[in-house]
C-alpha cells in the first residue's frame, strides 16, 4: 500500500481541514481499492476533530497518533 | 485621597486571563471559527455551545444583579445603540474570520505557537492605529447617528425591569439547549489531548465573566489594549503626531471601581491607566495559560513555513478588526460575552453586522486565500 503524507501544521483555519477532504476526494478509487493510505500531520486541534468526523462520515476508515508535538491523522479503506 | 487599586485589579486580571487562555486553547474554543464553519461546512455544534455562553451569563449576571452584587448595570463602555455597531460587527466578522481568529482567539493560537496569529496580532495594533485618524469622523457619526438615547439595554428602552425580559430570553435558549444536549447536539468527538468539551468551556467562561463583572466592574474585555499599544509604538516613531489625536486624549471610561469603591478613569491613549491595569494582564494571561496548556500537552511548536497568502490573510484580517473594534465600537468578545446577556441594544446590532461579515470573510477566504491549499501546503520548522 502506498502512503502518502500531507505535512500541514501550522495553517490558518480551516486549510488543514479542506486539503485533508480535497485530497480524500482526489485519491477516492485508491481508498476504496486500498492501494493507498493518506496520512495527515497537523498541529491543529481543531483539526484533529473535525477530519476524523469528515472521513468517519464519508465511510472511511481512520486512526488519530500523537507523534512529536503534531497529531497524525491517517486515512485509508472503507469502514467495514 | 485613596490611592489606585492597581495591584489587586492587576492580580485579579491575570489570573482571570490565565484561566482563559487554559481553557481556550483545551478546548479550542475559536468565536471565528464557529461563524466561519456556518457558512463554509454547516457545523453548529460550536454555535451552539457560543448560545450556551451567552444563556449562562444571562442567568449569572441576572442573578448576581439582583442579589446587589453588580452595582454597575449596565456596565462602562457600553452605549446606546448606533448604526456603527451595526456596520463595526459586518468589518469584524469579515476581519476575524480573515485573520483565523477573534481578538481572544489570536492571543491564544499565538500562546500555542501560532506565527500566523501573531501576524495578525500585528494587524490588531495597526489597525487601531488608522483608527486613531478617523476618530474626530467616527465619533461624529455615532453621535449624530445615536437612537434610544440614554438608554443601553433593551428592558430600559421598554421600560421595563431586566427581569421580565431576560427570564423569556434564557427560558427559550435553555429549551433549545436542553433539545440538543438530549440528542447529543452539544457534543464534539476529538482525539486532542486533554480536549475540553466546548460546552464545558462555554460554562467555565460564563462563570470567568461573571468574576470579571464582580470584582472589576465590567466583563472580559481587551481591545483598548490593542488601541494603547498603538499609541505607545506611535509614540516612539511620531511623537507629536500622537500627541495631537484627540482618540489618544479621550478618556472615556470614568467609574467607581465597585470591589475598592475607588474613582478610576481610562482611555485608548498611551498612558497607565485603569484599562492598562485591567487588560494589559489579561491579555498577557491569556497567552500565558494557552502557552501553559500547549506546554504541559507537549504541542507547542513555532511552524513560520506557511503560504504568503495565509500571511497577507491574518495580517489584513487583524487590521480590519483593529479598525471595526474601534468602529463598533468594541470587539465579539465584549458585546457577545458581556452586552448580550444584559440584552444591549448595541451588542444585538453587533452580531446582526457580525453575521453578514463572517459569511462575507468566509468567501473571501475560500475565493483570495485557499483557492488551491494543497498546491501551497506548507512544510514544518521546528
Amino acid at each position: 500500500m502506498k502512503v502518502i503524507e500531507f505535512d500541514i501544521r501550522g495553517q490558518i483555519c480551516p486549510s488543514t481541514l479542506l486539503t485533508a477532504l480535497k485530497e480524500i476526494n482526489e485519491y477516492s478509487d485508491q481508498l476504496v481499492d486500498g492501494t493507498v493510505r493518506l496520512a495527515f500531520r497537523t498541529d491543529n486541534r481543531d483539526a484533529v476533530g473535525t477530519i476524523p468526523e469528515s472521513a468517519t462520515n464519508m465511510g472511511y476508515s481512520v486512526t488519530v497518533t500523537r507523534g512529536d508535538g503534531y497529531y497524525l491523522i491517517e486515512i485509508d479503506g472503507l469502514e467495514p | 485621597m485613596t490611592a489606585a487599586p492597581y495591584p489587586l485589579i492587576m492580580g485579579i486580571c491575570l489570573l482571570l486571563g490565565f484561566a482563559t487562555g487554559m481553557i481556550l486553547h483545551r478546548s479550542d474554543y475559536c468565536i471565528a471559527g464557529m461563524f466561519r464553519d456556518l457558512f463554509l461546512f454547516k457545523r453548529v455544534v460550536m454555535l451552539r455551545t457560543l448560545l450556551l455562553l451567552i444563556v449562562s451569563s444571562m442567568v449569572l449576571f441576572e442573578l448576581a444583579r439582583l442579589l446587589g452584587m453588580l452595582p454597575l448595570y449596565p456596565f462602562p463602555l457600553l452605549y446606546s445603540p448606533t448604526p456603527a455597531n451595526l456596520i463595526g460587527g459586518f468589518l469584524f466578522g469579515i476581519g476575524m474570520v480573515l485573520a483565523g481568529g477573534c481578538v481572544v482567539g489570536t492571543l491564544y493560537k499565538m500562546g500555542a505557537g501560532s506565527i500566523l496569529s501573531t501576524a495578525a496580532f500585528a494587524g490588531l495594533i495597526l489597525g487601531s492605529a488608522l483608527y486613531a485618524e478617523i476618530h474626530p469622523f467616527w465619533a461624529s457619526f455615532i453621535k449624530r447617528t445615536t437612537f434610544f438615547s440614554g438608554s443601553i439595554t433593551l428592558p430600559q428602552i421598554l421600560k421595563l425591569p431586566p427581569v421580565i425580559l431576560i427570564v423569556p430570553a434564557a427560558a427559550v435558549g435553555l429549551f433549545l439547549l436542553l433539545k440538543w444536549k438530549k440528542s447529543g447536539g452539544l457534543l464534539r468527538q476529538s482525539s486532542a489531548e486533554g480536549y475540553l468539551q466546548p460546552w464545558k468551556a462555554a460554562l467555565l467562561l460564563s462563570l470567568l465573566g461573571l468574576s470579571s463583572y464582580v470584582l472589576i466592574g465590567m466583563p472580559l474585555g481587551i481591545t483598548s489594549s490593542y488601541a494603547k499599544l498603538s499609541g505607545y509604538l506611535g509614540s516612539i516613531v511620531f511623537p507629536d503626531h500622537v500627541a495631537g489625536l484627540a482618540y489618544y486624549q479621550a478618556i472615556p471610561l470614568k467609574y467607581v471601581h465597585p470591589l475598592t469603591n475607588t474613582y478610576l478613569e481610562g482611555g485608548g491613549g498611551p498612558r497607565f491607566d485603569v484599562l492598562s491595569a485591567v487588560q494589559f494582564p489579561l491579555v498577557a494571561g491569556i497567552i500565558l495559560g494557552s502557552l501553559s496548556s500547549a506546554l504541559s500537552l507537549k504541542e507547542f511548536r513555532i511552524y513560520y513555513k506557511v503560504p504568503a497568502g495565509q500571511y497577507i490573510s491574518a495580517f489584513t484580517g487583524g487590521i480590519i478588526m483593529g479598525l471595526a473594534s474601534r468602529m463598533a465600537p468594541t470587539c465579539n468578545v465584549w458585546h457577545l460575552m458581556g452586552g448580550l446577556p444584559i440584552l444591549a441594544a448595541s451588542s444585538m446590532l453587533f452580531l446582526t453586522g457580525l453575521l453578514p461579515g463572517a459569511w462575507l470573510g468566509s468567501r473571501l477566504l475560500m475565493g483570495l486565500v485557499l483557492k488551491n491549499p494543497v498546491a501551497e501546503k506548507g512544510r514544518c520548522k521546528v
